[in-house]
């Protein structure tokens, strides 16, 4: 071997900083010249070679993201909110397939059926969608890792603000695929947006007073309840029922906000122990 | 020595159900064993102390920290590991996925950082070799270490175990004996079982619980002590006595007050646990 990689070189591509053409020519050499890989191995800092393999080691064991994930940290999402947006319960294909054919059935419903003037099936199903999802997500019943989440210093309410954008910016994207559907109402067919926002926080603000499990429950049969006496109120009849007139995305948009403060004010009861049930033995 | 956990008068009652009356107990360094039969507020006050659900009265502090309040409570926490009774997973998720999460859950929010320590704890319950596998997949002595992995997440100072050898064949319960072993060197654990084994062999400090209150506090030794002088065999079941069996030998093993002349047997950590639970050697020792 007639030449060697100067010393200066081997420290720069120890350090990985040897930039290329000398980094390929290095590679090739060093191949060959046990004398440069005898150099290398004084000169390579064995604390810095243990940090670059802990970190290969690391690399190698964490966790794949899977495609929804590596959006969100690529659209600057922290990793670890990412993480606990993407592992919200209710966020499995069993779920987002029972939402994708109820929106697909009314959809199809509101375009072929009797009252295709009006999308009324899918704007009445399209709200309870966002709250069954959130209302699933959380609590002790239907989280499995709730009694190991309520313990851990992440506020609840904070875990359960993470997993309710998850819902509905799952919920309200589907349902707005949906209303694309149904071109021909023009803004009519969104008018189910408020109402969602509306029934889930109610849901969520009613949660410490009737639990996890009756506070959704309770504002989804409300929900109908309205609905049924508004279409037995409409003038003139085939008109839209009051929840989607003008008048009434204001009283759902009021609802909202009321709901959120509330919900707000009401963040320390779900940091634990207000949504407890007796589990296991006493 | 300044005790970990301080708690006095704590209460807790479900309905008309009293789970909790009037606790009072000190919790220092080493592994404490929590004895009881099924509804004597075990899991109750485990979870009181996890902070899972508000005690109706009375107080308690771990390392100093008072969970009455949002800024106390989220302390407590950070210093918490808590294995429950029954522990959950996301059942998609692989070992490291689920500790990772749970890391997450802990305020550990840098990723390399985070990674290294969920390896470090899998390492620690000898899961590191499976730390890719499903936890769908792992067996039922392999999911308690999984959960017990995520109880240890960041080296808390007080862990609460909630009988996690239950269902465990023997050679895994011995395994995990050596975990709990271990993880009580330099933290406090409080550990509830049913096994009086598991107490023997690994609690420096023994409570025992019945109808929502402390019968016994002391050492397993003098829990053991209660019970010297009131066993005894027969060849027949002596009638007089609060419990009797037949053993393998098939004589009767009986414990209680025996008649004069009885032939005394060694007593054993269960004898002096059933006298407590049945009145007898109740108490508080130390």
């Amino acid at each position: 071997m007639s030449w060697h990689v100067t010393e200066e070189d081997l420290r720069a591509y120890a350090r990985g900083e040897l930039a290329p053409p000398g980094l390929w020519s290095a590679d090739a050499h060093l191949t060959g010249c046990a004398v440069c890989r005898g150099v290398l191995a004084e000169v390579t800092d064995p604390v810095a070679l243990d940090a670059g393999w802990e970190r290969l080691d690391a690399e190698l064991d964490a966790p794949r993201r899977g495609w929804c994930e590596g959006l969100l940290v690529r659209a600057g999402v922290p990793d670890h909110i990412a993480r606990l947006l993407t592992a919200t319960p209710v966020l499995r294909g069993s779920w987002l397939g029972a939402v994708v054919l109820v929106l697909t059935m009314s959809v199809l419903a509101g375009a072929l059926g009797d009252h295709a003037a009006s999308p009324t099936v899918f704007l009445a199903l399209a709200p309870l969608l966002p709250l069954a999802g959130v209302a699933l997500s959380y609590g002790p019943a239907l989280d499995p890792t709730y009694e190991m989440a309520v313990v851990a210093p992440t506020h609840g309410f904070k875990l359960l603000m993470i997993r309710t954008v998850a819902v509905l910016g799952t919920g309200i994207g589907l349902n707005g695929l949906a209303t694309l559907a149904l071109p021909g109402y023009g803004l009519r067919a969104l008018a189910w947006l408020l109402p969602a926002l509306a029934l889930t926080a109610a849901g969520l603000a009613l949660t410490p007073r009737l639990g996890p499990v009756a506070a959704p429950s309770a504002v989804g049969v409300g929900w109908v309840a309205l609905l049924l006496a508004a279409d037995a109120a409409r003038e003139p009849a085939g008109g839209p029922l009051a929840p989607f007139t003008a008048a009434g995305q204001g009283v759902s948009a009021a609802v909202a906000v009321f709901a959120t403060g509330l919900l707000f004010l009401l963040r320390d009861r779900f940091d634990s122990a207000s949504l407890r049930r007796p589990q296991g033995s006493l | 020595m300044n005790p970990t956990v301080s708690a006095s008068g704590l209460s807790l009652h479900y309905g008309r159900t009293r789970a909790l009356d009037e606790v009072e107990l000190r919790l220092t360094p080493g592994v404490t064993g929590l004895l009881g039969p099924n509804g004597a507020g075990k899991t109750t006050l485990l979870r009181v102390l996890a902070t899972a659900v508000p005690a109706d009265r009375g107080s308690f502090t771990v390392l100093g920290h008072d969970p009455r309040t949002a800024r106390g409570r989220q302390e407590v926490r950070r210093h918490l590991g808590y294995l429950p009774q029954t522990p959950g997973f996301h059942p998609g998720f692989t070992a490291f996925e689920f500790v990772d999460y749970v890391a997450i859950l802990k305020e550990l929010t840098d990723r390399r950082a985070r990674h290294r320590e969920v390896r470090r704890v899998l390492e620690e319950v000898g899961l590191g070799e499976v730390r890719g596998r499903r936890i769908r997949k792992l067996s039922g002595g392999m999911r308690q270490r999984v959960a017990l992995a995520a109880a240890l997440v960041g080296d808390p100072g007080f862990l609460v175990l909630d009988e996690p050898t239950v269902g465990l064949d023997p050679e895994q319960r011995m395994r995990f004996r050596e975990l709990i072993a271990r993880a009580g060197e330099g933290r406090t654990v409080l550990l509830s079982t049913h096994q009086t084994e598991d107490v023997a062999m690994l609690c420096r400090r023994v409570l025992v619980m019945a109808g929502g209150t402390v019968r016994f506090d002391g050492t397993p030794a003098e829990l053991t002590a209660r019970a010297a002088g009131r066993v005894w065999s027969s060849t027949e079941r002596d009638p007089g006595a609060k419990a009797g069996w037949r053993t393998g030998t098939g004589t009767f093993r009986n414990v209680g007050d025996p008649p004069a002349g009885a032939d005394l047997a060694e007593a054993t950590l269960e004898d002096g646990y059933l006298l407590v639970l049945d009145g007898m050697g109740a108490g508080v020792a130390a």
